[in-house]
């Protein structure tokens, strides 16, 4: 009996996101449109990700080239090592890492902010005061998260394949030119574009959520709690969904 | 109570609202004429605050009709809607200034979107102007987060007022503020609406607030309009019911 | 106010960094497809492509030279691809230039070789067709390395007991000495001359004894003549020790023979010594070891091959239709 309550509730859960979602592109797509605060949202939510985007991502890259190594030299390709890396990061690492860390740090600041304006009664003040907060607040994230991530992702993966150059220099030497050579010869538009179309989708994902979770965000301080942890819970759930969706169907679209 | 000559601002009518299998309002009447001060009693959870919301349009309610200034707003879109608000000012009871926004930004943010038009020296004046009301011009520049909850109030209040509006629903006004600051907010609710001639509905438990600032009192208890009269006779009344708000 | 532009000139700053990245990584790979490059293309036709794929690399006596743009199957044994070439390299390559289908290392992506052939001609022109060279694949090589290393075995195996006949047969140092059949042809030769001598003799004899008979001429007065008679005993006498002197050479001669052999098996004499070199008998000896230990390691490594994982599915398979191959003929030898 639980197990029938407790499925019906995630099919409700399920269904209002869904609405949720089909309200972005019904009310947030239609004019006017709330440029100054969609600036403000890219600014808030790319340039200032940006740092922590970059410090993991060059650790990363760092990591997985001294990680990946040893195994290389077992199989005396180690001269491969740049291609290798290239070739994860470009393609799974940088998107996935970057879009977890962004919905580690974006997804819960918009679920607690929005949380809280809903908690404070600030979004039925933009209500009263004529602004449709759906547009206002949702909207301008959801498009900046969506617009920001593909932007963190690039720069996060240059970052990473420079951390990657570093740690081939660690054990020995390659020339910067001939590291970025070796990664550019071995990528492809089939490597490069489907991996930033999907963080386009990652950066929806993460918006989206942060906003459901705060727009029903319930009373009191704890329900912000739970909307800021919940967000960042379902969108990193939804990152590897999408990732798994997005491999498949660029399988299926003979881009692999 | 007002004469019949003076026109009516809001006719509430049978108003029904319910979430889920709880019905919270079961057929409420309420008519406020211009200029009145109608204050709303009752207990915590007695749908005082869905009353108000139902009349701004925040919630949708089940059945029933509200009408202010003879429009419906339960039948409205959004845009209708919208433009209904800008005639009622709301003033919540958790004040909702936005924490992101100075006091000026705040104060511009619902002039810039009902008065699309307007410019930007009238805006620097209105805002000066509603905060020299409420006696906060030097926390122009200031975060709401540096402000104590008596001078938040204000800048609700003034907020609240920027829009000139014809009516005005409070929400607990002076809920959770010490008795002096409460004694300003209500000063400056009634200093406002002479100046202003808005009529208001006002929720309140508070009794001082009640007595200080209402032409009619009406009891809200279990979902209907138990009774209304003057603060003198409810204060009179020897029911039950009545009695143990005076006490 | 001031705040909001610095914070949007950061944002620019932001945004632009970014796209320039996206753009600059775009240009780089384009560079690498030849997206951005002349349209410059030239077609070959194959009959086995081994797993060449369009967007791989197509490579000028070992450069970079452009992508494989499109794979047509024209019939059942005829595969066209269409290369795209790079506008710099294709004013290098000429009308009689070959291509092949070939590997990028030892496991790596197929790419196809252009390669200059001797001899004058054109330099290609958009949509030309080189010629194809078809070239093994890992799998024939290490098919023919399989049948190579059996081949080498048995050889190694003929060489052995050759080589061990060699060393065991006096017979065949005989034969194989020179001076010993030139000594023995010699010595017929006068053997022959002697009895030809002898023939002649007896001849001339006869012709004496039948006019003897007729009794005229000298041979009438040879009979009656007794000092004549007693010349002709004497001549007699000496074609008999002739003919016994012929007999004593052809004697020692067969002591000559008889004493080759003694010595071959004896051991000295140079002829053994050249024979019966026991150094010499090491040394074919090491040599044939040596090729066996040689046909050893190749048998190791074709084990080690074996067992590589890259290949051990190959050698399964090749296991398992051996097996097959003796369950057939052990269910043909019960049969039977």
């Amino acid at each position: 009996m639980a197990l029938i309550v407790s499925f019906k509730k995630f099919l409700d859960e399920t269904g209002n996101i869904a609405r949720f979602t089909g309200r972005f592109f019904s009310v947030g797509m239609k004019p006017r449109y709330e440029n100054r605060e969609l600036l403000n949202q890219c600014y808030n939510i790319g340039y200032l990700s940006f740092p922590l985007v970059a410090l993991t991502a060059f650790i990363m890259g760092l990591v997985l080239t001294m990680q990946l190594r040893p195994s290389l030299v077992d199989y005396g390709v180690e001269s491969q090592l740049p291609v290798m890396v290239g070739l994860a990061i470009v393609r799974e690492i940088g998107p996935v890492i970057t879009a977890l860390i962004f919905a580690g740090k974006i997804g819960s600041s918009i679920g607690a902010e929005l949380g809280s304006m809903k908690v404070t009664e600030q979004i039925d003040a933009m209500t009263v005061s004529g602004i449709k907060p759906y547009k206002y607040l949702v909207a301008t994230r959801v498009m900046a998260t969506t617009l920001m991530l593909p932007l963190l992702t690039i720069l996060g993966d240059g970052i990473s394949l420079f951390g990657s150059y570093l740690g081939v220099n660690i054990r020995s030497v390659t020339s910067i030119d001939l590291f970025f050579l070796q990664v550019f010869k071995s990528l492809e538009f089939s490597d490069v574009l489907p991996s930033i179309i999907k963080t386009l989708f990652f950066g929806f994902a993460v918006g989206i959520v942060g906003c459901y979770k705060g727009f029903n965000s319930s009373k009191g301080t704890q329900g912000v709690g739970i909307s800021a942890n919940s967000a960042v819970v379902l969108s990193s759930v939804l990152i590897f969904i999408i990732d798994l969706l997005a491999v498949q169907i660029t399988e299926l679209l003979g881009l692999n | 109570m007002g004469t019949t000559e003076v026109e009516s601002v809001i006719v509430i009518k049978d108003l029904v609202k319910g979430f889920g299998d709880k019905i919270i309002l079961d057929g409420f009447n309420l008519t406020v004429k211009k200029g009145s001060n109608v204050v709303v009693l009752g207990k915590s959870g007695s749908g005082k605050s869905v009353l108000i919301k139902c009349i701004i349009g925040l919630l949708q309610p089940d059945s029933g009709s509200i009408n202010v200034f003879k429009e419906n707003i339960p039948g409205m879109n959004e845009d209708e809607l919208d433009k209904a608000r800008s005639k009622i000012g709301f003033l919540f009871q958790s004040n909702a200034l936005y924490d992101s926004m100075t006091i000026r930004e705040n104060l511009e943010f619902p002039l810039l979107r009902h008065w699309v038009d307007i410019k930007k020296e009238e805006v620097n004046r209105l805002v000066k102007e509603a905060l020299e009301n409420v006696d906060l011009l030097h926390t122009l520049d200031m975060m709401p987060s540096e402000l104590s909850g008596g001078m938040l109030k204000r800048v609700a209040l003034a907020r609240t007022m920027i829009l000139r509006p014809e009516v005005i629903l409070y929400d607990e006004p002076t809920t959770g503020l010490d008795p002096v600051t409460a004694r300003e907010i209500e000063k400056l609710i009634l200093k406002l609406q002479k100046k202003n001639h808005t009529s208001s509905i006002i929720i309140s438990h508070d009794m001082n607030c009640v007595k200080n600032t209402a032409d009619l009192v009406v009891l809200l208890l279990e979902g209907k309009c138990y009774i209304e009269g003057t603060y003198e006779e409810l204060e009179q009344s020897s029911d039950q019911n009545i009695k143990q708000f005076f006490e | 106010m001031k705040n909001q532009e610095v914070n949007n000139i950061k944002l620019g700053a932001f945004v632009l960094s970014g796209l320039i990245l996206m753009i600059v990584a775009f240009f780089m790979i384009g560079k690498n497809n030849n997206i951005f490059g002349n349209d410059f293309k030239l077609k070959v036709r194959f009959s086995n492509l081994n797993g060449l794929t369009e967007g791989n690399n197509v490579l000028f006596s070992g450069l970079q030279a452009g992508t494989v743009k499109e794979i047509q199957l024209i019939n059942d044994s005829t595969i066209e691809v269409i290369m795209q070439i790079n506008s710099k390299v294709k004013t290098f390559i000429n009308k009689n230039s070959v291509a092949s289908v070939g590997t990028e290392g030892l496991m790596g992506n197929k790419v196809i070789n252009i390669s200059p052939v001797k001899g004058i001609s054109k330099k290609v022109v958009e949509g030309d067709v080189l010629k194809a060279k078809n070239i093994a694949n890992m799998d024939e090589i290490i098919e023919k390395l399989s049948q190579t290393n059996n081949n080498v075995a048995s050889i190694s195996e003929v060489l052995k007991g050759t080589v061990m006949r060699i060393d065991s047969s006096a017979i065949l140092k005989l034969i194989n000495d020179e001076t010993i059949g030139i000594n023995l042809k010699a010595s017929l030769q006068n053997i022959y001359k002697a009895t030809n001598n002898a023939n002649i003799m007896t001849v001339g004899l006869n012709k004496i004894i039948d006019d003897i008979r007729k009794g005229k001429g000298s041979a009438g007065v040879l009979l009656t003549d007794t000092i004549m008679a007693s010349k002709l005993k004497d001549a007699a006498i000496q074609i008999k020790s002739a003919g016994t002197n012929a007999n004593l050479m052809a004697l020692e001669m067969n002591t000559i023979v008889k004493k080759i052999n003694y010595d071959l098996n004896k051991g000295n004499g140079p002829v053994n010594t050249l024979l019966k070199d026991s150094l010499m008998a090491k040394n074919i000896k090491q040599t044939v070891d040596n090729l066996q230990r040689g046909t050893d390691g190749f048998n190791q490594n074709m084990e080690a091959l074996k067992h590589n994982f890259f290949f051990r599915g190959y050698f399964r398979g090749l296991e398992r239709q051996k097996k097959k191959e003796q369950a057939k003929l052990l269910e043909a030898a019960q049969k039977n």
